[in-house]
């Protein structure tokens, strides 16, 4: 069996329950991410102790993968346009795991182009939306058109927990798409409060008429899903 | 009466309610009420008129994009969900900000 490989960017709270569950389930990783571990944190990013204080994220979070019997490998640096590719060449699926709204439609760009699949992971405060992508499907940019001016996210902060939550949703359906499953493709599952309500509303959204992201697209918008195999 | 649910990023804005039943048979006409109970809200909704680019509104589980946009009619019991981009966030802190 050829195993399944997956890039997740971001080794934070929502890249530590991807990485892991990914990991155990027989992925093969890369994880990306440009920051060290620090004292704040630990009590939401709970892959990590104090003996990881001041190590690189991603190579930390890439050994508690293979601790645990997975295959990762950690990569010190920020997902940019010129290092996609050699951070995702190999993936059947990449996670965006940042905190970054450029990173987000950087990642999607990217795998939309390149005829992968991809999940775009969120959480602010008590909620999170998990988008899910791939060839065919409308896209992130079809949902959000550009990264600006998103409301008040670095203000309004994060619950630990939620981040574990939404994490663990955003590994599922990365684990579906990667065994064929593209059923919620074109699909964004939000949370809107998880401390009174666990259920997602689940919408799937129309492809936008001029999208730059589907313009470029392998496979452009309500064109049958095809396999990765089949547009490399 | 249709209602709107409010995303947390905004609830600043309403006094901490998650959900605001409105007077309103259009998706516009629902907008302009949260407007005007809450001063300031539409402006991060929309601009010039359009919903800006990084906010999508669904009734129920449509999107309006795909129906008449801001004049998709509402019927008694639509429920309206107002979905911005969002990216993460730092910590809240022990005091919740919402009680």
């Amino acid at each position: 069996m050829i195993p399944q490989r997956a890039t997740i960017v971001g080794a934070g709270g929502l890249g530590g329950p991807i990485a892991l569950s990914l990991g155990a389930a027989g992925v093969e990783l890369v994880i990306a991410d440009h920051d060290e571990v620090e004292l704040s944190n630990l009590h939401r990013q709970i892959q990590f102790t104090d003996k990881d204080l001041g190590q690189p994220k991603a190579e930390r979070l890439a050994a508690q993968v293979v601790a645990r019997g997975g295959r990762a490998r950690g990569v010190t640096g920020a997902w940019t346009a010129r290092s996609a590719d050699a951070l995702a060449a190999d993936a059947d699926l990449v996670i965006d795991a940042s905190d970054d709204p450029a990173t987000k439609f950087s990642v999607a760009d990217w795998a939309l182009a390149a005829g992968r699949c991809y999940v775009i992971a969120a959480a602010l405060r008590y909620g999170g939306n998990v988008m899910v992508g791939a060839p065919g499907a409308a896209c992130y940019r079809c949902l959000f058109e550009e990264p600006v001016e998103a409301p008040s996210c670095a203000d309004a902060g994060v619950l630990g927990p939620v981040v574990g939550a939404i994490g663990g949703v955003a590994a599922a359906v990365g684990l579906a798409l990667v065994r064929g499953d593209r059923s919620l493709a074109g699909s964004i599952l939000v949370f809107e409060d998880l401390r009174r309500a666990v259920d997602p509303r689940i919408v799937r959204f129309a492809p936008r008429s001029g999208c730059p992201a589907c313009a470029r697209a392998l496979v452009s918008p309500g064109a049958a899903p095809v396999r990765v195999a089949e547009v490399q | 009466m249709p209602s709107i649910r409010v995303p947390s990023a905004l609830r600043s804005f309403t006094g901490g309610n998650s959900d605001v039943e409105v007077a309103a048979s259009t998706v516009r006409e629902a907008l302009a009420e949260l407007e005007h109970r809450y001063p300031g809200i539409g402006a991060k909704l929309l601009d010039h008129g359009a919903v800006k680019p990084f906010i999508r509104i669904f009734v129920g589980p449509d999107d309006i994009g795909g129906l008449s946009g801001l004049d998709t009619q509402l019927a008694e019991r639509d429920e309206v969900a107002i979905v911005p981009a969002i990216a993460g966030g730092r910590d809240i802190p022990p005091v919740d900000r919402d009680a």
